[in-house]
């Protein structure tokens, strides 16, 4: 029952998550793309290519606005946590040997102790942007019920991988649960919150431009 | 004192020498999968009792598993026996540990998931002591 369960998951699964993430990625891109040359065709005039990396550069590193200056808490966490849970998934052992067993292609990967350190950073991050929604009154006024589900999504398959990697009650069945939740997560980025992954280079450049051609000033 | 202190040590370390005596003992029938080809290990070494295995698996041929292969065809009559997989699985200089690796998991749980039957799980064959 579990090896067939398995044998899915790792199979025919990935490819529908993959083509989901794909195909769902680029028509919310294109779809956008032709809403904005509908209803907000200004942004094309005014986009610039300059402007737009100086903004991206400046929000990419640590530090280098004043809004992160004011959060140190919520920079760190926030650079620590994308940084992380990026990291984790491409360069982790056990995954890039699936690569290597399926397509015979490889990359470095990480020591599984740094691996681990650092799904559990994801974790952590996780219980602070948790917290941050109960307990700080005006991020509390902005959630609703998909805010806490996304950050679950975002968590799972990060308490499963580490409760399976290090072989827990039943972690054949967190194994299981590790790859569906994140087959699930890869689904849903192009049609939730999780899509700022898609649009955050586009709306970041658009208000550099904006701050920067026509303002004269910074956005940072 | 002083000679209570010896006592003491000598108690300790006949202790630990017989708990190390019994466990090589009771180990002596377990071997693991291994291969002089991997520096540093990745995950815990593969624990794998051949003839218990063979009996369930209702393998009689050796080349089911020790196979040896010329020009891409697998010889019927021949076998590996006694070779690493190195020797030939991490043989070219192109070839990485990760080659080596996939080996070993086709061979592994390539077949229990064709069988439908055996480990195919990550920690289910790389057990954490």
């Amino acid at each position: 029952m579990l090896h067939d369960l398995f044998s899915f998951v790792r199979g025919p699964m990935v490819w529908i998550a993959f083509t989901v993430f794909t195909v769902g990625s680029l028509y919310r891109l294109i779809s956008m793309w032709r809403l904005a040359k509908k209803k907000d065709s200004v942004i094309f005039n005014y986009f610039s290519i300059f402007f737009a990396i100086r903004s991206i550069g400046h929000w990419i590193l640590p530090f280098a606005g004043v809004n992160m200056r004011k959060h140190p808490a919520m920079t760190v966490v926030a650079f620590l946590f994308h940084g992380c849970l990026f990291a984790v998934p491409i360069f982790l052992s056990a995954h890039v040997i699936l690569f290597k067993e399926s397509w015979n292609i490889s990359w470095w990967w990480m020591p599984d102790m740094a691996a681990d350190i650092m799904a559990m950073i994801v974790i952590g991050c996780c219980l602070f942007f948790l917290g941050r929604r109960i307990f700080l009154k005006e991020v509390r006024y902005l959630t609703s019920v998909s805010d806490y589900l996304i950050l679950a999504a975002v968590a799972v398959p990060f308490i499963s991988g580490v409760w399976a990697y290090h072989q827990w009650a039943a972690f054949q069945a967190a194994l299981v649960i590790h790859i569906v939740s994140g087959e699930i997560m890869l689904m849903i980025i192009p049609f939730t919150k999780l899509s700022h992954m898609l649009f955050a280079p586009f709306t970041r450049g658009y208000m550099g431009s904006e701050f920067g051609g026509v303002r004269n000033s910074k956005d940072w | 004192m002083k000679k209570n202190k010896i006592l003491l040590y000598t108690v300790v370390f006949s202790f630990f020498l017989l708990i190390r005596i019994f466990s090589a003992v009771s180990q002596e029938d377990i071997e693991t999968v291994d291969d002089s080809a991997f520096k540093k290990l990745t995950r815990p070494p593969v624990s794998f009792f051949h003839d218990e295995h063979n009996e369930n698996a209702n393998i009689d041929e050796c080349n089911v598993c020790h196979h040896m292969f010329e020009d891409g065809e697998k010889l019927e009559y021949d076998d590996s026996i006694g070779m690493e997989c190195s020797a030939c699985h991490y043989s070219e200089p192109r070839e990485t540990e990760a080659d080596l690796i996939r080996s070993y998991h086709l061979q592994c749980s390539g077949c229990h998931l064709k069988q439908k039957t055996g480990p195919v799980m990550c920690g289910e064959c790389h057990r954490k002591k």
